[in-house]
């Protein structure tokens, strides 16, 4: 049955005759994965890699991963290599039809993200302290969170259903 | 990251581009200078920000408690989906006095 359905999708598919979308389907990579060093200047490249692999995605689901990946790699380059010579950070996107997951991976100091105390939502400017918003924007933008410290680095594990 | 001044009764400075760690020092030196500049009410034009992560957001509070250090105020105007979600997430919407076009941020101030 299942086969059925697989092949009336497919026959459709190709008599819609797009061509380009055909070829897309066949060579966009399930798998993306790019280091870059561990300065600020790179935080730009992992949001185009997450761009171009995320092209068919929701742009709300896009912006999410952008913002979790961005905060993850900022306080690595920022703190992670504090007193290190700085080294770098890979990125790496596997795509899979209900997720996406996400692991980034350093080998600055060990730092397990946890999920900070809720946000004061109703705090004034005056009453508000600069800093401290970046994990929790990880926490909420993202369906899971996972830490690893090896020999070799630091896996953080980032899921994102779509 | 770039930015635009128009300069008026209040000054409008636009912002496009993306604002994340390593562009938000720059930005609040931007805002900042505008401030001490002769210019303590600001509206900042963030239709064009295409992406900002919380730095961008201690940037925003930076530059809301300078302008109000000096007796005037940091307004915001139109910013995106995406952009608004981000301030949503964090209750910018308590801090910043935020309005959907530069001409409703103008007219806030009684221009």
């Amino acid at each position: 049955m299942s086969d059925y359905v697989l092949l009336t999708d497919a026959t459709q598919f190709i008599s819609t005759n797009s061509a380009t979308l055909l070829y897309n389907q066949l060579t966009v990579p399930s798998l993306q994965q790019i280091t870059h060093p561990a300065k600020l200047e790179s935080l730009a490249l992992f949001r185009e890699l997450i761009q171009d692999f995320c092209q068919d995605i929701n742009v709300e689901v896009l912006y999410d991963i952008q913002l979790a990946v961005d905060e993850i790699c900022t306080n690595i380059i920022l703190h992670g290599y504090k007193d290190m010579e700085p080294a770098s950070i890979t990125l790496k996107l596997e795509f899979d039809p209900a997720e996406i997951k996400i692991s980034i991976t350093d080998t600055g100091h060990p730092f397990q993200p946890k999920q900070p105390p809720d946000i004061n939502l109703h705090a004034t400017a005056e009453e508000r302290e600069i800093g401290g918003l970046g994990l929790s924007f990880v926490f909420m933008s993202v369906d899971d969170l996972q830490y690893e410290s090896t020999a070799s680095g630091n896996i953080t594990r980032l899921l994102k259903k779509i | 990251m770039e930015t635009t001044i128009t300069p008026g009764k209040i000054d409008v400075i636009a912002v496009s581009g993306a604002i994340d760690a390593l562009t938000a020092a720059e930005l609040i030196a931007i805002f900042h200078k505008h401030i001490h500049d002769g210019h303590p009410d600001v509206i900042a034009d963030f239709s064009q920000v295409e992406f900002m992560s919380s730095a961008g957001l201690r940037a925003i509070l930076a530059s809301v408690k300078e302008a109000r250090s000096v007796g005037g105020d940091f307004r915001m105007a139109n910013p995106s989906a995406g952009i608004d979600k981000v301030l949503k997430m964090a209750g910018f919407h308590n801090i910043v006095k935020i309005y959907p076009s530069v001409q409703e941020a103008l007219a806030s101030f009684g221009s």
